[in-house]
């Protein structure tokens, strides 16, 4: 009946002006949903038009799976990676710095560096993330807590750094070790690893503005502090990673180690007990719109990054164990509560391989877990999330950490540096960016950069970027 | 053009139907807080800028982010992308409808739509198309705007970190204009509380926000 409504709307005022604009037709249609009290939202035939507009438009649209849905989407595929570099002393100019590969294929540059922008000294260069309008790409430092916001809006081949923030801890009452940038509306969020007061594992999340003004700092709980949340009796104050499912309102964080412990020796850490206690066990699933703990899980061994299903009715999150070696699923169960559970291990090799970085893909079907410890990539078919199994397994190097996966699932790099002084020593302190391509049963070489023979540094974190940007995630996908 | 219009909102209406409730298959599959159970941190001051309203007259954007509970949607009246500026107007557009039933919001919130197009959207065609998206005459104020001048326009999404580019096919047939969904929620002093863009722009959650704000402001009139 209403698509009859909104046909005459368009017939009956016989008016040019309304032919002009789908918008106008659009709204005509939607407004006359009129909602019940409480409101009840009639945007459904909304998101259907879009969904339907990309299907018949047949827009190609690429970008990282690991990546914000509030983040502008690339057209296409990505043209550039930026890798966030550790400097190391001696090397170059010894500075962190943001390096820029060119990846577009046919390009007489691929697979080169054509652009290194220095930063003010080493400052435990680890992870960053884009604006959601991905003209700017923040980058952090865990040791210094200082962050530098680059433009990569201008000319993405070329990031220019245009502010520098540098009293991180002081602004965000003592939070420190700001562990990379997550896009949300006009803002970023930014999860932290540590505090300024006892440089221990006690750490918050911090929101920023895009134009780089401090705008809050949320806590994590605490067994003394739980703000509420069930099961608080478990929680230890520790973050790592901070990442949002828009359709469940739900804001999930994972747990690491302090300043203390991140710029110690790892085999002094290894060998110190008391040193080891310090780790994250546990994950927190917050009420996003509010920023408020909801529930505290228990997951022992240093749950790090933490990757959401795409799919529409896919209420899971997977997660790897550091010091556990297990890969854990946090999902809805049959009554929508949230619970977490290990769903797989990691390999059998006794003493763990030390799992870092994973990448699930776009169609929710295989997770990339990198493994440090032994160098390797394993993949795991995940198409039942309970129950993970590793189908493939490649020698990426002697060490590999992060690992970045093209949302058509076509291509892959990784890089190979875990922390200054966390990474392996002598020959096993490789050091390089590696692309490949993935054609859903085996990962083939497409380039190999060495960053200690270029003297660059150690690289860490990579993002995507690109002349082509266009609508978020949550747009493009409808 | 309008058989591809039709062919998709006939689509779209046949697929979903006139009254489909929010199931736990929608975008938006949670219970909303509690207004005035959480708190909306202060992002940013509101830009101001020099607008014509659809009247034709002049009017700063300070005006119009003072004094009342404010909800702004940057929009561009040619936008065809089904969840960027077409949902964001329909969502002020809920929020109107509800004003019209609530005498505290009808007297509290404001709704704005500025367009970035200027020379598209002059003031009679942002008339017109008040006219066409405005379902009841009561309510809460609801303005729609444009900026003076190409010069006070940059200057206002400055501002707002508002980012339009022309798309490279002017004919996309998503609109001429490529640009992230931004609404922004700003208190009676003009300060930004909150920003939404697709994903967060439910219109329970806008609600609970201007509740919040409402509740806010009772219990500073109480100390």
């Amino acid at each position: 009946m209403e698509g009859k409504a909104a046909y005459d709307c368009l017939e009956g005022e016989g008016t040019d002006r309304l032919l002009e604009s789908t918008h106008q037709t659009t709204m005509k249609t939607l407004v006359k949903h009129r909602p019940q009290t409480p409101p009840v939202p009639h945007f459904i035939p909304a998101f259907a038009l879009g969904c339907i507009l990309i299907f018949v438009l047949g827009v190609a649209r690429a970008d990282e799976t690991c990546s914000s849905p509030y983040l502008a989407r690339i057209d296409g595929q990505e043209e550039f990676v930026y890798v966030w570099t550790l400097g190391v002393e001696g090397m170059g100019d010894g500075s962190d710095k943001l390096a820029t590969v060119d990846v577009r294929p046919g390009s007489a540059s691929y697979g080169k560096i054509v652009n290194s922008s220095s930063v003010p000294g080493r400052n435990e260069a680890h992870h960053g993330g884009f604006t959601d309008d991905r003209r700017q790409l923040w980058l952090a430092g865990l040791d210094t807590s200082r962050v530098f916001v680059f433009d990569v809006h201008t000319d993405p081949a070329n990031p220019k750094l245009i502010k520098t923030i540098d009293n991180f801890a002081e602004a965000t009452g003592g939070a420190a070790g700001p562990h990379g940038a997550y896009a949300l509306p006009g803002r970023v969020l930014i999860p932290c690893l540590s505090n300024a007061k006892d440089k221990g594992g006690r750490t918050a999340l911090v929101e920023y503005g895009n134009d780089g003004n401090f705008i809050a700092t949320h806590w994590l709980p605490t067994k003394e502090d739980a703000r509420g949340a069930a099961d608080g009796n478990f929680a230890d104050g520790y973050g790592y990673d901070a990442r949002v499912l828009p359709r469940k309102n739900a804001l999930l964080t994972s747990s690491f180690t302090g300043w203390n412990n991140y710029t110690m020796d790892f085999g002094k850490l290894t060998s110190d007990p008391e040193a080891m206690k310090h780790f994250g066990q546990t994950m927190v699933m917050w009420d996003f719109h509010a920023r408020q703990p909801k529930k505290v899980f228990q997951v022992p061994g240093a749950p790090l990054e933490i990757r959401w299903a795409w799919g529409d009715k896919h209420n899971y999150a997977f997660t790897a164990t550091a010091l556990g070696s297990k890969i854990w699923l946090v999902y809805a169960d049959d009554r929508g509560e949230w619970q977490a559970k290990e769903v797989a291990p990691i390999s059998d090799v006794k003493g763990g391989v030390l799992p870092v970085d994973i990448s699930l893909s776009a169609d929710d079907k295989t997770l990339f877990v990198d493994c440090f410890g032994d160098g390797k990539c394993r993949v795991f078919d995940v198409s039942d999330a309970q129950k993970p199994k590793q189908i493939y397994e490649k020698q990426i190097g002697r060490q590999v950490n992060m690992v970045s996966q093209s949302w058509d699932g076509k291509r892959l790099y990784f890089t190979s540096s875990l922390l200054a002084h966390w990474d392996k020593q002598g020959a096993d302190n490789e050091q390089f960016l590696r692309g490949f391509a993935w054609d859903g049963k085996e990962l083939k070489p497409s380039f190999d950069l060495d960053f200690t023979a270029l003297k660059l540094g150690r690289p860490h974190h990579m993002l995507f970027g690109s002349t082509k940007i266009g609508a978020n995630r949550a747009v493009a996908s409808k | 053009m309008r058989n591809v219009i039709v062919f998709v909102l006939s689509t779209v209406l046949a697929a979903f139907g006139a009254d489909n409730p929010v199931s736990p298959d929608s975008d938006y599959d949670y219970v909303p807080p509690v207004p005035g159970s959480y708190s909306l941190p202060i992002v940013k001051l509101a830009g101001d800028g020099a607008l014509f309203d659809s009247d034709g007259k002049p009017i700063n954007l300070r005006d119009l982010t003072h004094g009342r509970i404010t909800v702004l949607s940057f929009i561009y009246t040619r936008c065809a992308a089904g969840k960027a500026c077409p949902y964001a107007t329909s969502v002020l557009g809920r929020l109107h409808i509800l004003s019209a039933e609530d005498e505290t919001l009808a007297a509290n919130l404001r709704l704005v739509s500025l367009s970035f197009d200027p020379e598209y959207d002059t003031p009679q065609r942002l008339a017109a198309y008040s006219e066409c998206v405005r379902e009841v005459k009561s309510g809460c104020e609801w303005r729609f705007t444009t900026a003076r001048s190409r010069a006070d326009l940059e200057s206002i999404l400055a501002a707002y970190g508002q980012a339009v580019d022309k798309r490279a096919n002017l004919a996309d047939p998503q609109g001429p204009l490529s640009h992230v969904l931004r609404v922004f929620l700003t208190d009676r002093a003009g300060r930004v509380r909150n920003i939404y863009s697709s994903g967060t722009l439910d219109p329970r959650l806008v609600l609970a926000d201007v509740k919040t704000l409402l509740l806010e402001e009772a219990k500073l009139s109480q100390k």
